[in-house]
């Protein structure tokens, strides 16, 4: 053994402890890898749940004007004349909501919208025992879809509700959405005969509210006014 | 890293921040009582105190970055109360990594108030994740509504619970931190 190799030796042996800071670090720097190695293969697997084949979104085509938005105070959009929107289904066969003389309530619904995903199986739910009155249109607008938000893909979301209202996919810019002056989700629209909007509300709403709403749209106005709807 | 990997990774490190809060609550209020706990706090306050400016620090850096991962590489669009979580935040980052470079613990008031008012915002956003019923309306704004959960990981982490977590340990920290020897 040389000198230096002595020195060294008894440098290393004279040396203090690690302190208790020391310790605290290193084992902070260790949990901290071994949460990244952690993150890493427990996520290995998992993916986001996809459907291929089905557009979430699809281009739609728009006649009409616009309806403005809805705001705090009377609804201007009550009386005028609907946007005709032709578009698709999530399957791709051709779906439109147009002025064609029969009755209808819209309904704007977004995938990522807690709201939304509260008062769809509502909805769903009541339509199984409630009637809706004949020559009445239910339409659903699937809206404001993104693969970067929660609970993405809509088709997926609306086929494990057992949604089986009509459902048109908005394009990739919401256009549908826009043009119907959608201030919030969800969002109704109710239309008479005659193409013109009759009420229009957005948020949740109670089931004898969207009762109300069709009755509106149907021209049965027998019903109690509604309080959380704009009186026409 | 993907976009899961790094959700995990850093609610993995919210749930040490947890860890961390939770015995340094259980210490603090079992050492008045039971006196083996005592001497475990001070233990504690002993090993983890001369460091607490740093440890702080590192927080606040993760949480800002974090933050930024999601918002910018993510694309998850930051809603109202995320920004203002954001003020809370990302002013600690300098402060506490001077404070803790010149070992200043005169920084402990204003770390704490920025802190505690982050704690306060991130613990209102949760409570609106969970029951989106208590936000004004039952509407979602069309752009981007405070009640959306972008990311949930471990069953209860969404991004202000990991903020939540963040800002409690900032806060304890603050409150340990004390003088080198």
């Amino acid at each position: 053994m040389t000198a230096t190799q002595r020195r060294n030796r008894t440098r290393a042996r004279n040396a203090p402890p690690p302190s208790r800071s020391t310790w605290l670090w290193v084992g902070l720097v260790t949990v901290v890898i071994g949460a990244a190695l952690i993150a890493v293969f427990a996520s290995r697997d998992s993916s986001s749940p996809s459907q291929p084949g089905v557009a979430q979104t699809r281009p739609v085509q728009i006649t009409g004007a616009p309806l403005p938005a809805l705001g705090s105070g009377a609804d201007p959009a009550v009386g005028l004349p609907i946007p005709e929107v032709q578009g698709a289904g999530f399957d791709g066969t051709p779906l439109a909501i147009t002025r064609d003389g029969r009755p209808k309530l819209v309904m704007f619904v977004a995938h990522w919208c807690p709201h939304c995903q509260r008062e769809v199986p509502l909805i769903v739910a009541h339509l199984r025992t409630a009637t809706v009155p004949a020559g009445v249109d239910l339409f659903a607008v699937s809206t404001a879809a993104s693969d970067a938000r929660p609970n993405f893909p809509p088709s997926a979301w609306l086929a494990d509700e057992g949604w089986g209202v009509r459902t048109l996919v908005d394009s990739a810019s919401s256009e549908a959405s826009a043009a119907f002056g959608v201030s919030g989700f969800p969002f109704f629209v109710a239309v008479d005969a005659n193409g013109n909007v009759v009420a229009r509300t957005s948020g949740e709403i109670s089931m004898d509210t969207f009762d109300g709403l069709v009755a509106r749209a149907a021209g049965r106005d027998d019903r109690a006014p509604d309080p959380t709807l704009p009186v026409r | 890293m993907t976009v899961d990997e790094v959700s995990l990774f850093l609610a993995l490190l919210a749930v040490l921040t947890e860890a961390g809060v939770l015995a340094g609550a259980v210490l603090a209020a079992g050492g008045r009582v039971v006196p083996t706990l005592g001497r475990a706090r001070d233990a504690a306050l002993a090993a983890v105190g001369p460091q607490a400016l740093a440890l702080a620090f590192a927080i606040a850096a993760v949480s800002m970055a974090g933050s930024l991962y999601f918002s910018e590489v993510a694309n998850f669009t930051p809603c109202r109360l995320c920004w203002y979580q954001r003020i809370c935040m990302y002013p600690l980052v300098p402060l506490l990594g001077i404070a803790a470079w010149r070992r200043d613990l005169a920084i402990r008031p204003y770390g704490i108030v920025l802190a505690l008012s982050g704690l306060a915002i991130s613990s209102y956003h949760v409570l609106l994740e969970r029951v989106p019923s208590l936000e004004s309306s039952s509407v979602c704004e069309v752009s981007n509504p405070c009640t959306l959960i972008w990311v949930e990981r471990l069953g209860y982490l969404t991004i202000p619970a990991m903020a939540l977590s963040g800002f409690a340990g900032i806060a304890l920290l603050l409150l340990i931190a004390r003088e080198r020897r």
